[in-house]
Protein backbone atom coordinates (compact mmCIF):
# COMPACT_ATOMS: atom_id res chain seq x y z
CA UNK A 1 0.00 0.00 0.00
CA UNK A 2 1.29 3.44 -0.92
CA UNK A 3 0.49 7.08 -0.17
CA UNK A 4 1.72 9.48 -2.89
CA UNK A 5 1.79 13.25 -2.39
CA UNK A 6 -1.07 12.96 0.09
CA UNK A 7 -2.32 16.23 1.61
CA UNK A 8 -5.39 16.63 3.76
CA UNK A 9 -7.52 19.41 5.18
CA UNK A 10 -11.06 19.17 6.52
CA UNK A 11 -12.47 22.12 4.56
CA UNK A 12 -11.46 24.10 1.51
CA UNK A 13 -10.27 27.05 3.58
CA UNK A 14 -9.11 25.10 6.60
CA UNK A 15 -5.47 24.59 7.55
CA UNK A 16 -3.54 21.68 6.08
CA UNK A 17 -3.37 18.85 8.61
CA UNK A 18 -0.97 16.79 6.48
CA UNK A 19 1.09 17.96 3.49
CA UNK A 20 2.73 15.97 0.69
CA UNK A 21 2.99 12.76 2.66
CA UNK A 22 4.87 9.95 0.88
CA UNK A 23 4.61 6.60 2.60
CA UNK A 24 5.06 2.98 1.70
CA UNK A 25 3.45 0.24 3.76
CA UNK A 26 4.93 -3.18 3.12
CA UNK A 27 2.83 -6.31 3.72
CA UNK A 28 3.88 -7.90 7.00
CA UNK A 29 5.17 -4.68 8.53
CA UNK A 30 4.30 -3.24 11.91
CA UNK A 31 4.36 0.55 12.16
CA UNK A 32 4.29 2.59 15.32
CA UNK A 33 3.03 6.15 14.84
CA UNK A 34 4.03 8.78 17.39
CA UNK A 35 3.62 12.52 17.61
CA UNK A 36 2.37 15.08 20.08
CA UNK A 37 -1.34 15.66 20.70
CA UNK A 38 -3.06 17.30 17.74
CA UNK A 39 -0.18 16.58 15.35
CA UNK A 40 -2.51 14.73 12.96
CA UNK A 41 -2.00 11.10 14.02
CA UNK A 42 -5.71 10.27 14.06
CA UNK A 43 -6.23 12.02 10.72
CA UNK A 44 -3.38 9.99 9.23
CA UNK A 45 -4.92 6.77 10.59
CA UNK A 46 -8.33 7.69 9.09
CA UNK A 47 -6.71 8.37 5.72
CA UNK A 48 -4.97 5.01 5.89
CA UNK A 49 -8.22 3.27 6.87
CA UNK A 50 -10.01 4.88 3.92
CA UNK A 51 -12.52 6.65 6.16
CA UNK A 52 -11.64 10.02 4.61
CA UNK A 53 -10.23 10.60 1.11
CA UNK A 54 -7.06 12.70 0.69
CA UNK A 55 -7.70 16.31 -0.39
CA UNK A 56 -4.79 15.89 -2.80
CA UNK A 57 -2.68 12.91 -3.79
CA UNK A 58 -3.54 9.24 -3.94
CA UNK A 59 -3.69 6.17 -1.75
CA UNK A 60 -3.18 2.98 -3.75
CA UNK A 61 -3.31 -0.77 -3.08
CA UNK A 62 -5.17 -0.57 0.23
CA UNK A 63 -5.90 -4.15 1.40
CA UNK A 64 -9.55 -5.16 1.04
CA UNK A 65 -10.17 -5.98 4.71
CA UNK A 66 -9.38 -3.10 7.07
CA UNK A 67 -9.71 -3.40 10.83
CA UNK A 68 -10.00 -0.15 12.76
CA UNK A 69 -10.07 0.28 16.54
CA UNK A 70 -10.69 3.89 17.62
CA UNK A 71 -8.87 5.51 20.53
CA UNK A 72 -12.11 5.71 22.52
CA UNK A 73 -14.70 3.02 21.84
CA UNK A 74 -18.22 4.56 21.56
CA UNK A 75 -20.14 3.07 24.51
CA UNK A 76 -23.30 5.11 23.90
CA UNK A 77 -25.04 2.24 22.07
CA UNK A 78 -28.14 0.27 23.11
CA UNK A 79 -26.66 -3.22 22.77
CA UNK A 80 -25.07 -5.89 24.92
CA UNK A 81 -21.49 -6.74 23.92
CA UNK A 82 -22.69 -10.00 22.34
CA UNK A 83 -25.44 -8.28 20.33
CA UNK A 84 -23.03 -5.58 19.18
CA UNK A 85 -20.37 -8.06 18.10
CA UNK A 86 -22.99 -10.26 16.38
CA UNK A 87 -24.08 -7.25 14.31
CA UNK A 88 -20.47 -6.37 13.45
CA UNK A 89 -19.74 -10.02 12.55
CA UNK A 90 -22.65 -9.95 10.07
CA UNK A 91 -21.57 -6.60 8.62
CA UNK A 92 -18.09 -8.05 8.06
CA UNK A 93 -19.41 -11.46 6.99
CA UNK A 94 -16.90 -12.94 9.43
CA UNK A 95 -16.98 -16.37 11.03
CA UNK A 96 -19.75 -16.57 13.70
CA UNK A 97 -17.27 -17.99 16.23
CA UNK A 98 -14.63 -15.27 15.68
CA UNK A 99 -15.96 -12.94 18.39
CA UNK A 100 -15.98 -15.63 21.09
CA UNK A 101 -12.49 -16.82 20.18
CA UNK A 102 -11.13 -13.27 20.35
CA UNK A 103 -12.96 -12.65 23.63
CA UNK A 104 -11.09 -15.60 25.17
CA UNK A 105 -7.74 -14.28 23.95
CA UNK A 106 -8.38 -10.72 25.12
CA UNK A 107 -9.75 -11.82 28.51
CA UNK A 108 -13.21 -10.44 27.74
CA UNK A 109 -15.56 -13.45 28.09
CA UNK A 110 -17.04 -12.04 31.31
CA UNK A 111 -18.07 -8.88 29.43
CA UNK A 112 -20.19 -10.56 26.77
CA UNK A 113 -23.58 -10.24 28.51
CA UNK A 114 -23.00 -6.69 29.73
CA UNK A 115 -24.61 -3.66 28.08
CA UNK A 116 -21.99 -1.75 26.08
CA UNK A 117 -22.99 1.38 28.01
CA UNK A 118 -21.89 -0.15 31.34
CA UNK A 119 -18.32 -0.97 30.25
CA UNK A 120 -15.28 0.62 31.85
CA UNK A 121 -12.72 2.33 29.59
CA UNK A 122 -10.44 -0.70 29.41
CA UNK A 123 -13.32 -3.13 28.82
CA UNK A 124 -14.75 -0.92 26.08
CA UNK A 125 -11.27 -0.81 24.53
CA UNK A 126 -11.33 -4.61 24.35
CA UNK A 127 -14.67 -4.61 22.48
CA UNK A 128 -13.16 -2.09 20.05
CA UNK A 129 -10.18 -4.39 19.51
CA UNK A 130 -12.35 -7.50 19.07
CA UNK A 131 -14.52 -5.88 16.38
CA UNK A 132 -11.39 -4.76 14.48
CA UNK A 133 -10.10 -8.34 14.41
CA UNK A 134 -13.36 -10.18 13.51
CA UNK A 135 -12.25 -10.73 9.90
CA UNK A 136 -8.48 -11.30 9.55
CA UNK A 137 -7.40 -7.79 8.48
CA UNK A 138 -5.04 -7.05 5.59
CA UNK A 139 -4.58 -3.66 7.24
CA UNK A 140 -5.12 -3.26 10.97
CA UNK A 141 -5.26 0.26 12.39
CA UNK A 142 -5.16 0.68 16.15
CA UNK A 143 -5.50 4.17 17.63
CA UNK A 144 -3.96 4.18 21.13
CA UNK A 145 -4.92 0.53 21.76
CA UNK A 146 -3.05 0.11 25.04
CA UNK A 147 -4.86 2.84 26.97
CA UNK A 148 -6.67 1.33 29.96
CA UNK A 149 -5.92 -2.31 29.09
CA UNK A 150 -5.23 -4.84 31.85
CA UNK A 151 -1.84 -6.54 32.13
CA UNK A 152 -2.86 -9.81 30.43
CA UNK A 153 -4.29 -8.04 27.38
CA UNK A 154 -1.28 -5.70 27.24
CA UNK A 155 0.88 -8.78 26.80
CA UNK A 156 -1.50 -10.56 24.42
CA UNK A 157 -2.04 -7.66 22.03
CA UNK A 158 1.56 -7.52 20.71
CA UNK A 159 1.30 -11.29 20.12
CA UNK A 160 -1.86 -10.77 18.02
CA UNK A 161 -0.16 -7.90 16.16
CA UNK A 162 2.80 -10.19 15.45
CA UNK A 163 0.47 -12.92 14.12
CA UNK A 164 -1.26 -10.56 11.72
CA UNK A 165 2.09 -9.26 10.45
CA UNK A 166 3.37 -12.83 10.07
CA UNK A 167 0.30 -13.59 7.94
CA UNK A 168 1.19 -10.75 5.55
CA UNK A 169 -1.03 -8.09 7.12
CA UNK A 170 0.10 -4.53 7.80
CA UNK A 171 -0.42 -3.16 11.30
CA UNK A 172 -0.37 0.56 12.10
CA UNK A 173 -0.47 1.50 15.77
CA UNK A 174 -0.61 4.97 17.19
CA UNK A 175 0.93 4.64 20.58
CA UNK A 176 1.61 7.27 23.20
CA UNK A 177 2.87 4.82 25.74
CA UNK A 178 5.55 3.25 23.54
CA UNK A 179 4.26 -0.23 24.31
CA UNK A 180 5.66 -1.41 21.00
CA UNK A 181 9.08 0.15 21.63
CA UNK A 182 10.75 -3.22 21.76
CA UNK A 183 8.59 -4.87 19.12
CA UNK A 184 11.04 -6.63 16.80
CA UNK A 185 11.36 -5.02 13.38
CA UNK A 186 8.72 -2.34 13.89
CA UNK A 187 8.94 0.76 11.70
CA UNK A 188 8.44 4.13 13.33
CA UNK A 189 6.65 7.15 11.95
CA UNK A 190 6.80 10.54 13.57
CA UNK A 191 3.94 12.91 12.75
CA UNK A 192 4.87 16.57 13.24
CA UNK A 193 4.08 19.89 11.52
CA UNK A 194 1.99 18.24 8.80
CA UNK A 195 4.79 15.87 7.80
CA UNK A 196 5.35 12.18 8.49
CA UNK A 197 8.95 11.10 8.98
CA UNK A 198 9.53 7.38 8.55
CA UNK A 199 12.37 5.58 10.24
CA UNK A 200 12.44 2.21 8.57
CA UNK A 201 14.29 -0.87 9.69
CA UNK A 202 16.69 1.01 11.97
CA UNK A 203 15.82 -1.15 14.90
CA UNK A 204 17.39 -4.62 14.60
CA UNK A 205 15.44 -7.67 15.65
CA UNK A 206 15.88 -8.40 19.33
CA UNK A 207 15.61 -11.57 21.36
CA UNK A 208 15.45 -12.29 25.10
CA UNK A 209 17.73 -14.96 26.58
CA UNK A 210 17.69 -16.03 30.19
CA UNK A 211 21.06 -16.64 31.85
CA UNK A 212 21.08 -18.50 35.17
CA UNK A 213 24.03 -17.63 37.47
CA UNK A 214 24.92 -18.03 41.15
CA UNK A 215 23.49 -15.17 43.15
CA UNK A 216 26.99 -14.31 44.35
CA UNK A 217 28.24 -13.87 40.77
CA UNK A 218 25.21 -11.94 39.56
CA UNK A 219 26.76 -8.48 39.92
CA UNK A 220 29.94 -9.51 38.15
CA UNK A 221 28.14 -11.17 35.20
CA UNK A 222 25.77 -8.24 34.83
CA UNK A 223 28.67 -5.78 34.72
CA UNK A 224 30.43 -7.87 32.07
CA UNK A 225 27.29 -8.05 29.89
CA UNK A 226 26.67 -4.32 30.24
CA UNK A 227 30.28 -3.60 29.37
CA UNK A 228 29.68 -5.56 26.14
CA UNK A 229 26.68 -3.29 25.38
CA UNK A 230 23.80 -5.63 26.28
CA UNK A 231 20.68 -4.59 28.16
CA UNK A 232 20.22 -6.68 31.30
CA UNK A 233 17.30 -7.13 33.65
CA UNK A 234 17.27 -8.93 37.01
CA UNK A 235 14.41 -11.45 37.23
CA UNK A 236 14.58 -11.87 41.02
CA UNK B 1 -25.02 -3.59 3.32
CA UNK B 2 -28.23 -5.29 4.51
CA UNK B 3 -26.48 -6.22 7.75
CA UNK B 4 -25.47 -2.60 8.32
CA UNK B 5 -29.03 -1.38 7.59
CA UNK B 6 -30.30 -3.90 10.15
CA UNK B 7 -27.69 -2.74 12.69
CA UNK B 8 -28.82 0.87 12.28
CA UNK B 9 -32.50 -0.02 12.50
CA UNK B 10 -31.86 -2.14 15.61
CA UNK B 11 -29.96 0.71 17.29
CA UNK B 12 -32.73 3.15 16.40
CA UNK B 13 -35.50 0.86 17.61
CA UNK B 14 -33.73 0.16 20.91
CA UNK B 15 -33.03 3.82 21.58
CA UNK B 16 -36.01 5.97 22.48
CA UNK B 17 -35.57 8.25 19.49
CA UNK B 18 -38.22 6.43 17.45
CA UNK B 19 -40.92 7.65 19.84
CA UNK B 20 -40.38 11.33 19.04
CA UNK B 21 -41.47 11.29 15.38
CA UNK B 22 -43.99 8.51 16.14
CA UNK B 23 -45.72 10.74 18.69
CA UNK B 24 -45.59 13.58 16.15
CA UNK B 25 -47.12 11.28 13.53
CA UNK B 26 -50.01 10.14 15.74
CA UNK B 27 -50.66 13.67 17.01
CA UNK B 28 -50.91 14.95 13.44
CA UNK B 29 -53.11 12.03 12.33
CA UNK B 30 -55.37 12.63 15.34
CA UNK B 31 -55.79 16.26 14.25
CA UNK B 32 -56.34 15.37 10.56
CA UNK B 33 -58.98 12.76 11.27
CA UNK B 34 -60.63 14.14 14.42
CA UNK B 35 -63.85 14.46 12.42
CA UNK B 36 -64.79 11.94 9.75
CA UNK B 37 -63.73 12.85 6.20
CA UNK B 38 -66.86 12.97 3.97
CA UNK B 39 -66.95 10.67 0.92
CA UNK B 40 -65.11 12.19 -2.04
CA UNK B 41 -62.66 14.26 0.05
CA UNK B 42 -60.25 11.41 0.82
CA UNK B 43 -57.60 12.47 -1.70
CA UNK B 44 -57.61 16.03 -0.39
CA UNK B 45 -57.01 14.65 3.14
CA UNK B 46 -54.24 12.38 1.91
CA UNK B 47 -52.59 15.35 0.14
CA UNK B 48 -52.65 17.44 3.34
CA UNK B 49 -51.35 14.49 5.35
CA UNK B 50 -48.48 13.83 2.91
CA UNK B 51 -47.51 17.51 2.80
CA UNK B 52 -47.64 18.15 6.53
CA UNK B 53 -45.92 14.90 7.48
CA UNK B 54 -42.79 15.93 5.51
CA UNK B 55 -41.48 17.49 8.73
CA UNK B 56 -42.15 14.27 10.69
CA UNK B 57 -40.35 12.21 8.03
CA UNK B 58 -37.42 14.64 8.23
CA UNK B 59 -37.37 14.36 12.01
CA UNK B 60 -37.37 10.56 11.86
CA UNK B 61 -34.55 10.48 9.28
CA UNK B 62 -32.44 12.89 11.32
CA UNK B 63 -33.07 10.88 14.50
CA UNK B 64 -32.08 7.63 12.84
CA UNK B 65 -28.86 9.05 11.40
CA UNK B 66 -27.94 10.66 14.73
CA UNK B 67 -28.51 7.48 16.77
CA UNK B 68 -25.09 6.08 15.90
CA UNK B 69 -22.20 7.75 17.77
CA UNK B 70 -19.68 9.49 15.49
CA UNK B 71 -16.91 6.99 16.23
CA UNK B 72 -19.22 4.05 15.55
CA UNK B 73 -19.80 5.47 12.08
CA UNK B 74 -16.02 5.24 11.48
CA UNK B 75 -16.05 1.62 12.68
CA UNK B 76 -19.06 0.84 10.46
CA UNK B 77 -17.30 2.41 7.47
CA UNK B 78 -14.28 0.14 7.83
CA UNK B 79 -16.45 -2.88 8.67
CA UNK B 80 -18.58 -2.32 5.56
CA UNK B 81 -15.44 -2.02 3.41
CA UNK B 82 -16.09 1.49 2.06
CA UNK B 83 -17.39 4.75 3.60
CA UNK B 84 -20.00 5.03 0.85
CA UNK B 85 -21.68 1.86 2.06
CA UNK B 86 -22.16 3.31 5.54
CA UNK B 87 -23.71 6.47 4.08
CA UNK B 88 -25.94 4.40 1.79
CA UNK B 89 -27.00 2.08 4.63
CA UNK B 90 -28.01 5.14 6.67
CA UNK B 91 -30.15 6.43 3.81
CA UNK B 92 -31.81 3.05 3.28
CA UNK B 93 -32.53 2.67 7.01
CA UNK B 94 -34.06 6.18 7.12
CA UNK B 95 -36.20 5.38 4.09
CA UNK B 96 -37.32 2.11 5.70
CA UNK B 97 -38.42 3.88 8.90
CA UNK B 98 -40.28 6.51 6.89
CA UNK B 99 -41.93 3.87 4.71
CA UNK B 100 -43.31 2.37 7.92
CA UNK B 101 -44.58 5.76 9.10
CA UNK B 102 -46.12 6.55 5.69
CA UNK B 103 -47.87 3.16 5.76
CA UNK B 104 -49.45 4.09 9.10
CA UNK B 105 -50.52 7.46 7.65
CA UNK B 106 -52.18 5.73 4.68
CA UNK B 107 -53.78 2.77 6.47
CA UNK B 108 -54.99 4.45 9.67
CA UNK B 109 -57.60 6.77 8.02
CA UNK B 110 -59.02 3.78 6.10
CA UNK B 111 -60.08 2.41 9.47
CA UNK B 112 -60.96 5.46 11.56
CA UNK B 113 -60.82 8.63 9.42
CA UNK B 114 -62.69 8.15 6.17
CA UNK B 115 -66.49 7.83 6.10
CA UNK B 116 -66.17 5.73 2.91
CA UNK B 117 -63.36 3.71 1.34
CA UNK B 118 -61.63 5.88 -1.34
CA UNK B 119 -61.58 4.77 -4.98
CA UNK B 120 -58.52 2.76 -6.06
CA UNK B 121 -57.35 5.76 -8.12
CA UNK B 122 -57.52 8.12 -5.14
CA UNK B 123 -55.80 5.55 -2.94
CA UNK B 124 -52.98 5.17 -5.49
CA UNK B 125 -52.53 8.94 -5.73
CA UNK B 126 -52.57 9.21 -1.93
CA UNK B 127 -49.83 6.57 -1.74
CA UNK B 128 -47.83 8.41 -4.45
CA UNK B 129 -48.06 11.69 -2.52
CA UNK B 130 -46.91 10.03 0.71
CA UNK B 131 -43.97 8.52 -1.16
CA UNK B 132 -43.05 12.00 -2.43
CA UNK B 133 -43.45 13.39 1.10
CA UNK B 134 -41.24 10.75 2.67
CA UNK B 135 -38.55 11.17 0.03
CA UNK B 136 -38.49 14.97 0.48
CA UNK B 137 -38.59 14.58 4.28
CA UNK B 138 -35.76 12.04 4.26
CA UNK B 139 -33.63 14.40 2.15
CA UNK B 140 -34.27 17.29 4.57
CA UNK B 141 -33.49 15.00 7.51
CA UNK B 142 -30.13 13.90 6.06
CA UNK B 143 -29.06 17.51 5.55
CA UNK B 144 -29.81 18.32 9.21
CA UNK B 145 -28.08 15.21 10.64
CA UNK B 146 -25.11 15.59 12.96
CA UNK B 147 -22.20 15.10 10.52
CA UNK B 148 -23.57 18.03 8.49
CA UNK B 149 -24.88 20.25 11.32
CA UNK B 150 -23.11 19.29 14.56
CA UNK B 151 -25.05 21.71 16.80
CA UNK B 152 -28.44 20.23 17.85
CA UNK B 153 -29.94 23.72 18.21
CA UNK B 154 -28.91 24.80 14.71
CA UNK B 155 -29.98 21.45 13.30
CA UNK B 156 -33.51 21.65 14.78
CA UNK B 157 -33.82 25.25 13.60
CA UNK B 158 -32.79 24.31 10.05
CA UNK B 159 -35.11 21.28 10.07
CA UNK B 160 -38.26 23.13 11.18
CA UNK B 161 -37.26 26.44 9.57
CA UNK B 162 -36.34 24.66 6.35
CA UNK B 163 -39.71 22.91 6.28
CA UNK B 164 -41.60 26.17 6.90
CA UNK B 165 -39.54 27.88 4.20
CA UNK B 166 -40.44 25.05 1.78
CA UNK B 167 -44.12 25.50 2.61
CA UNK B 168 -44.03 29.28 2.22
CA UNK B 169 -41.99 29.27 -0.99
CA UNK B 170 -44.32 26.68 -2.47
CA UNK B 171 -47.17 29.20 -1.95
CA UNK B 172 -45.48 31.72 -4.28
CA UNK B 173 -45.53 31.56 -8.10
CA UNK B 174 -42.09 29.88 -8.12
CA UNK B 175 -43.58 27.15 -5.89
CA UNK B 176 -43.88 24.68 -8.74
CA UNK B 177 -40.12 24.76 -9.20
CA UNK B 178 -39.29 24.03 -5.54
CA UNK B 179 -40.68 21.11 -3.54
CA UNK B 180 -44.33 21.82 -4.48
CA UNK B 181 -46.05 20.89 -1.21
CA UNK B 182 -48.76 23.60 -1.35
CA UNK B 183 -49.40 23.05 -5.09
CA UNK B 184 -50.06 19.33 -4.51
CA UNK B 185 -52.47 20.12 -1.66
CA UNK B 186 -54.30 22.63 -3.88
CA UNK B 187 -54.37 20.34 -6.90
CA UNK B 188 -55.88 17.56 -4.77
CA UNK B 189 -58.44 19.98 -3.36
CA UNK B 190 -59.40 21.18 -6.88
CA UNK B 191 -59.63 17.62 -8.18
CA UNK B 192 -56.80 18.34 -10.64
CA UNK B 193 -54.09 16.15 -9.10
CA UNK B 194 -54.23 13.52 -11.86
CA UNK B 195 -52.76 15.71 -14.60
CA UNK B 196 -50.51 17.74 -12.25
CA UNK B 197 -48.92 14.74 -10.52
CA UNK B 198 -46.10 14.04 -13.05
CA UNK B 199 -44.83 17.65 -12.85
CA UNK B 200 -45.20 17.77 -9.06
CA UNK B 201 -43.41 14.43 -8.71
CA UNK B 202 -40.58 15.49 -11.04
CA UNK B 203 -39.95 18.73 -9.09
CA UNK B 204 -40.08 16.92 -5.71
CA UNK B 205 -37.77 14.15 -6.87
CA UNK B 206 -35.34 16.64 -8.43
CA UNK B 207 -34.91 18.60 -5.19
CA UNK B 208 -34.83 15.49 -3.03
CA UNK B 209 -32.13 13.88 -5.16
CA UNK B 210 -30.18 17.17 -5.14
CA UNK B 211 -30.44 17.30 -1.33
CA UNK B 212 -29.31 13.71 -0.90
CA UNK B 213 -26.47 14.21 -3.40
CA UNK B 214 -25.28 17.24 -1.41
CA UNK B 215 -25.46 15.14 1.77
CA UNK B 216 -23.44 12.29 0.21
CA UNK B 217 -20.86 14.77 -1.11
CA UNK B 218 -20.48 16.52 2.26
CA UNK B 219 -20.12 13.20 4.07
CA UNK B 220 -16.90 12.50 2.14
CA UNK B 221 -14.96 14.84 4.41
CA UNK B 222 -17.39 14.57 7.35
CA UNK B 223 -17.29 10.91 8.33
Amino acid sequence: MRLSQVSFRYSRRGPWILRDVELMLRPGSVIEVTGRNGAGKSTLLRLLAGIIPPSRGTVTDRPRVVGYAPDVFPVDQPFTVTDYLTHMTRVRRASPTAADELAVRLNATHLMDQPVGDLSKGSAQKVGLIQSLLAPPGLLILDEPFAGLDEQTRIELPVIIGEIAAGGGTVVVSDHQNQLQNFPGADHWLVAAGAVTAQTGERPRQAVIEVLVDAAEADEVEQKLRADGYTTRRAS
Amino acid sequence: MTALVRFKLAAYARSHRLFQPLIGLFAMLAVFYSSAVPPGSELSSYADSAGLLVVVFAWAARGLLDTEPATQRLISMTAAGRPGREVCAGLLAALAVNLGMATIAIVLPLGIGFAAVPSPGDLAQGIALHLLGLIAGTALGTLTSRPILPSPAVSMLVLFGGYLALLLISLTPVGRFTVPIMPWMRAANDGALGEALPTLAAATLFWSVAGVAAYVRLRRTRP
